[in-house]
């Protein structure tokens, strides 16, 4: 048997990074509302690829970061390599993202030097977070498969970088142009693919894989589906970034949609097995999500299937974005944040005296409405950009950040202890996570 | 003594929504008259409770009405009937339950199927039951990385184990 250690299995800055990850997500989502041109991949103006990066640099890859520091210790039972090497990934990520956003808005003038210098930046903290996170990763055996997933996300996050960084110097520095252009003329699909399909994709379903049955008691071993899941992922995107024919590249992208077929139904098999009759509002939320990825997995279908990837651009990249992968994070967040919140607060109580439960932290009816919301605003602005009408996908992320913003408002008062009933107790000092306490 | 009416108090609902219901009961224990009995309906056979309570110095008679339905009464002043609750068979124990210097485990706890963070709140409230130095048995689902940090602040001393069906079993014992 073995003595654990005890302090070492919290991730501290994880409250910090995802308040910066909601801000970067709150100013995206104002800058299209305020007139920024949302584009797919063939139309790629300076402040759209602006608004992108703040989305998938600044809002998901934090927002990842910061579940999976907290999560990949809870689930390999190994400490992070150091605390304050997640600070350096935030602090970089977040300096290096600020250049890259200026550097943006600046090509073409000597100031757009700050898209390398901050993608350079950027590429530090992740390779930062990727070190403290492979460390408790390769003490594991047997991996258990959401961690397979999490390492290839991983895996497919250096890759997206490595080409993002390609593309920054190729943007701003002529002979860098001239080097890595040919290498590039494939690279944006590839770019798009391992960001949003690789990194995001397979790591929200490693860590889905684990929250989804701890919080709905469902069947937490996946059996076969899980793993073919898995294997046809990797198949598919071996194939799809590493073939060199175009069919090979084809074969991968549609084993990765098969993948992600096999995913939805296993998900729904997930909620069907649950012992939980009543399913917690993240949860429910988590719905809005996965429709969202299946809708967009029909989308690239279409796409595929008449050579219309141009006009589906737009749509599949905000359905995925924010439908999917914004939406499954704020639903999950909805939970992570008052579980972590009632530690800090009443950990130390328990067992001693009356301690609120963890429900009682939030009130579901109130958020139930925002959700509501948010999904409505991801399908109206699907729609929109499916339909290019550019005034409606505007009006739609303005919602969408109201919603988010009225979430934000929702996690602030669980992590304070709002809507805990009297006795409201004191802050316990010496709380685990650096993060203000009221 | 004249024989109070038991107060009943029915957490079946609350444990079939996948709730924590060990505060209610509590709560009504403090409320109860002197002398008075406790009527509890629950969905299981609530061993645990039976040495929380039994604590506290009440006896318990437990009844099976059908599947998922027991009832159980908790009568004030016969606590040596129950201060030895009989412990839940475990068909997937493989080794003897102290193999370490420790004491015999006072009490086990399974907390498989129990959602976070209720493992967690059953150990703990458990924990502080117990007299400095006794060592409670508990069989979790997952690795409990939070009750860590609560479990060192107490004072308390752990060892966990991973056993071959995947779970975890933890002696804790409770410090001085």
């Amino acid at each position: 048997m073995l003595t654990p250690t005890a302090t070492d299995r919290i991730s501290r800055w994880t409250p910090a990074i995802f308040a910066c990850a909601l801000g970067n997500f709150a100013l995206a989502q104002a800058l299209v509302a305020a007139g920024v041109r949302w584009a797919g991949v063939a139309d790629l103006a300076a402040p759209t690829l602006a608004v992108v990066h703040l989305l998938t640099i600044g809002w998901i890859t934090l927002l990842m970061f910061g579940a999976l520091f907290q999560f990949v210790p809870v689930v390999t039972n190994s400490p992070l390599l150091s605390q304050r090497l997640s600070l350096g990934t935030l602090s970089f990520i977040e300096l290096g993202l600020a250049g890259m956003v200026l550097g943006f808005f600046l090509l073409g003038s000597p100031l757009a030097a700050l898209l390398p210098a901050g993608g350079s930046l950027v590429v530090i903290g992740i390779l930062a977070g990727i070190l403290n996170l492979a460390v408790p990763l390769a003490r594991k055996r047997p991996l258990p498969l959401s961690a397979r997933f999490i390492i290839a996300g991983l895996v497919l996050l250096f890759l997206t970088v490595s080409l993002g960084l390609a593309f920054a110097l190729a943007l701003t520095v002529p002979a860098a142009a001239q080097a890595l252009g040919p290498m590039l003329a494939n690279g944006v699909a590839d770019h798009a693919l391992a960001g949003l399909g690789g990194w995001f994709t397979l790591t929200a379903i490693g860590v889905s894989y684990e929250l989804l049955p701890m919080f709905m008691l469902a069947p937490h071993e996946r059996g076969a589906w899980g793993h073919a899941v898995f294997g046809t992922a990797i198949l598919g995107f071996a194939a799809a970034l590493l073939g060199g024919f175009e069919s090979i590249k084809l074969f991968g992208q549609a084993a990765i949609g098969l993948a992600i077929l096999l995913y939805l139904i296993d998900i729904a098999r997930l909620y069907r097995d649950r012992k939980r009759r009543q399913i917690e509002l993240h949860n429910q939320a988590a719905i809005g999500a996965f429709i969202s990825l299946g809708i967009g997995l029909a989308l690239a279908l279409a796409a595929a299937l008449s050579h219309g990837w141009t006009r589906a651009a737009p749509s599949l990249l905000f359905v995925v974005l924010f439908g999917w992968l914004s939406g499954l994070g704020l639903s999950q967040l909805y939970k992570i944040i008052p579980f972590l919140a009632w530690l800090a607060r009443f950990g130390r109580r328990l067992g001693r005296g009356p301690v609120p439960r963890v429900q009682d932290l939030v009130n579901e009816r109130s958020a139930r409405y925002v959700f509501v919301a948010y999904f409505a605003a991801i399908a109206v602005g699907a729609a929109a950009a499916w339909l290019g009408l550019a005034p409606f996908l505007r009006g739609a992320i303005a919602v969408s950040l109201v919603a988010t913003a009225l979430l934000a408002r929702e996690y602030r008062r669980a992590w304070r202890g709002h809507y805990a009933q009297t006795p409201r107790p004191a802050p316990v000092p010496g709380s685990p996570f650096h993060l203000p306490q009221p | 003594m004249t024989m109070l009416a038991p107060l009943t108090l029915d957490v079946r609902d609350e444990l079939r929504r996948g709730g924590e219901p060990l505060p209610r009961i509590l709560e009504a224990v403090g409320k109860l008259e002197p002398g008075q009995p406790l009527r509890l309906l629950t969905t299981f056979e609530p061993i645990p409770l039976y040495h929380v309570l039994g604590r506290k110095g009440f006896g318990h008679v437990a009844s099976r009405h059908g599947e998922g339905e027991w009832e159980i009464l908790f009568t004030p002043g016969q606590a040596s009937a129950s201060e030895t609750p009989k412990r839940q068979p475990d068909a997937n124990r493989t080794e003897p339950v102290a193999h370490t210097d420790w004491p015999t485990p006072k009490t086990t706890l399974d907390n498989r199927g129990l959602m976070p963070p209720e493992p967690m709140i059953r150990i703990l409230q458990t924990l502080e039951e117990l007299a400095p130095g006794e060592v409670l048995e508990a069989i979790n689902e997952r690795n409990p990385v939070f009750l860590y940090p609560e479990l060192e602040a107490r004072g308390a001393a752990i060892k966990v184990e991973q056993r071959d069906d995947g779970a975890f079993r933890l002696l804790i014992r409770r410090g001085g």
